[in-house]
């Protein structure tokens, strides 16, 4: 599937905690072709100071409406300008972009782990393996209990609330979400069904020593990661990532990387 | 229909617009927005001999209306581009300009050896890449390193040969003649302007080797003037660059005296801005009754 820079109209966009953001674009391209894992590159228009586009990965997606969901977090320029956007406001986006995460056809069971916005790129991943029967635990992290925005649409999409941790205690296990995978892989081992696959996605230090952890324990893990990106499309190698076998650009043959290929910074 | 072909120093351009070298890759990675056959011609990534991995650490720096980076030329040498990226381009029907690098004036010599039997219409020489220790803006500052290696591709090559200039020198003049002295068929101006980013949190400079080069429209009317004072210097034609987003941008660098423009920064913020650009100069020159792109070069009424 080749890549198309198409028009996106903004549907809705809330404010869901603080500096988190949730926004729906219509764009029938992205909503039926984007495949978990992957990303758009979306135009902020009107920032004359701010030329470059932002990468964004897809939350959600109704295919039969057209539309997509992006949750953001409103940290810098950019994302700040995005919490303005009125629905009707039509912008450009870049899709579908990257390596989607690829889970082994003959996986049982998968774990996901999530740490703040991170959460997002796992959503349609818990979907589609859902849809497949394959066995998930989800495994959600946050600073506090208002920032775990994902959790109502981990429960639904699951059928039951997924773990929790916030690094203040406010809800679910008090400390970082490491915690609850080292108790996930120690529970399904004594099940005597362990994992086969793991997806991380979060803050960097998470998911280093999440990888590690779910490596050492044989579990085959990827995580989806994110740098300073200008084309998004493979061409300016801005975002390169170190791997073992050498630098590799996050945006194409990314965003999704083999966790034991990658030389953490 | 105005006629827009040009003639960039013996290069046959169909019209005057091509890409700032790493700013495109070799076309592959735009081909989903642009028919790089469209282009007057494809500049590709500058290209060393063994290849060079670029520079460690963030890379990138958003600055008002530009950018920072800190590549490093990271590209995997003349080889790969000769077995991956020249064949395709050449089965797109795209005309192509290789950007040359270097740590030595060997090395440069030694590039263009290798491509000589291979379909390229014109090297672009990088003696004005910041971000790299040796070679690049190290050897585009002085009129006597920049007579050296000028001199020595010259003997390399029968083709067209660009040189591409730095902004960074007191008199941007005085190297665009020592160019065209030693050989040179036509210059590109401007790289990236010399730069810098902190952050104050680390107290540290954004990139690993401290300063970067700045690009986009932030340095548009910077390059425009250096344009402007080259077309003065030297009789050999020029490529401009520096910010061009839109034809309006590469019709007053037109004027100013460029006989071609490159798009770069600006195919980040739009993957279609070259194209653009070809329709939009295309565009203007018919409202305007102008027939041939020509009588833009040079316009400028003063």
């Amino acid at each position: 599937m080749g890549l198309e820079d198409m028009q996106a109209r903004v549907h809705a966009n809330k404010q869901l905690f603080e500096n988190l953001w949730l926004m729906e674009l219509e764009c029938p391209s992205v909503a039926a072709n984007i495949m978990p894992g992957q990303f758009v590159h979306l135009e902020v228009p009107d920032l004359q100071a701010n030329i470059l586009r932002r990468p964004f990965s897809i939350f959600d997606r109704d295919e039969d409406a057209g539309t997509v969901e992006v949750l953001y977090q409103a940290v810098g320029t950019g994302t700040r300008a995005m919490r303005t956007w009125e629905p009707g406001l039509v912008t450009r986006m870049i899709g579908c972009i990257g390596r989607p995460w690829e889970v082994p056809y003959d996986t049982e069971r998968a774990l996901l782990v999530g740490g703040g916005v991170g959460a997002a790129p796992l959503n349609l991943l818990c979907q589609e393996l859902m849809a497949s029967d394959v066995g998930v635990d989800v495994i959600l992290g946050a600073q506090t209990e208002g920032a775990l925005v994902c959790r109502a649409r981990y429960e639904r999409t699951c059928g039951r609330e997924p773990a929790c941790s916030t690094d203040d205690g406010t809800y679910g296990r008090e400390g970082f979400a490491t915690v609850l995978v080292e108790e996930a892989l120690a529970r399904a081992q004594a099940e005597g069904r362990p994992y086969d696959y793991a997806a991380v996605c979060g803050p960097e230090p998470l998911m280093r020593a999440a990888s590690q952890l779910l490596m050492e324990a044989g579990v085959r893990c990827q995580v989806s990661l994110e740098r300073r990106m200008a084309c998004g499309v493979g061409a300016c190698l801005s975002c390169v990532v170190d791997t073992a076998s050498g630098k590799k650009r996050a945006c194409v043959d990314g965003p999704i990387f083999d966790a034991e290929e990658v030389l953490w910074r | 229909m105005a006629l827009m072909n040009v003639d960039l120093g013996g290069l046959s351009m169909k019209n005057p617009v091509t890409v700032a070298s790493g700013t495109f890759a070799a076309g592959r990675e735009y081909a989903d927005f642009v028919d790089v056959a469209k282009l007057g011609a494809v500049t590709t990534k500058g290209v060393s001999l063994n290849g060079w991995e670029g520079n460690p650490g963030v890379r990138i720096a958003e600055t008002p209306s530009g950018i920072l980076n800190s590549i490093g030329l990271q590209n995997p040498g003349v080889e790969h581009l000769k077995e991956h990226d020249l064949p395709w381009l050449s089965g797109q029907g795209a005309t192509v300009i290789v950007n040359v690098s270097g740590h030595s004036v060997q090395e440069y010599v030694s590039v263009i050896e290798a491509l000589e039997e291979s379909p390229v219409g014109a090297y672009e020489i990088n003696i004005s890449c910041p971000n790299v220790d040796a070679g690049g803006m190290a050897m585009g500052c002085s009129c006597a390193s920049v007579e050296e290696v000028v001199g020595r591709c010259r003997t390399a090559t029968e083709r067209p040969l660009i040189v591409k200039l730095t902004p960074n020198v007191t008199d941007v003049t005085e190297i665009a003649r020592a160019a065209e002295a030693s050989g040179a068929d036509a210059l590109s101006l401007i790289n990236t302007l010399l730069g810098m980013a902190v952050d104050i949190r680390t107290r540290r400079s954004v990139f690993s080797r401290v300063v970067g080069g700045l690009s986009g429209p932030a340095v548009r009317p910077v390059a425009l003037r250096m344009v402007w004072q080259c077309s003065g210097a030297v009789s050999i034609p020029l490529l401009g660059m520096g910010g061009i987003a839109t034809a309006e941008d590469a019709i007053s660098f037109m004027l100013a005296g460029a006989t071609a423009v490159a798009v770069g920064t600006a195919n980040f913020a739009n993957p279609h801005a070259a194209a653009d650009v070809v329709d939009g100069i295309q565009a203007w020159c018919e409202e305007e009754g102008v027939e041939d792109v020509n009588e833009l070069i040079g316009g400028l009424i003063c």
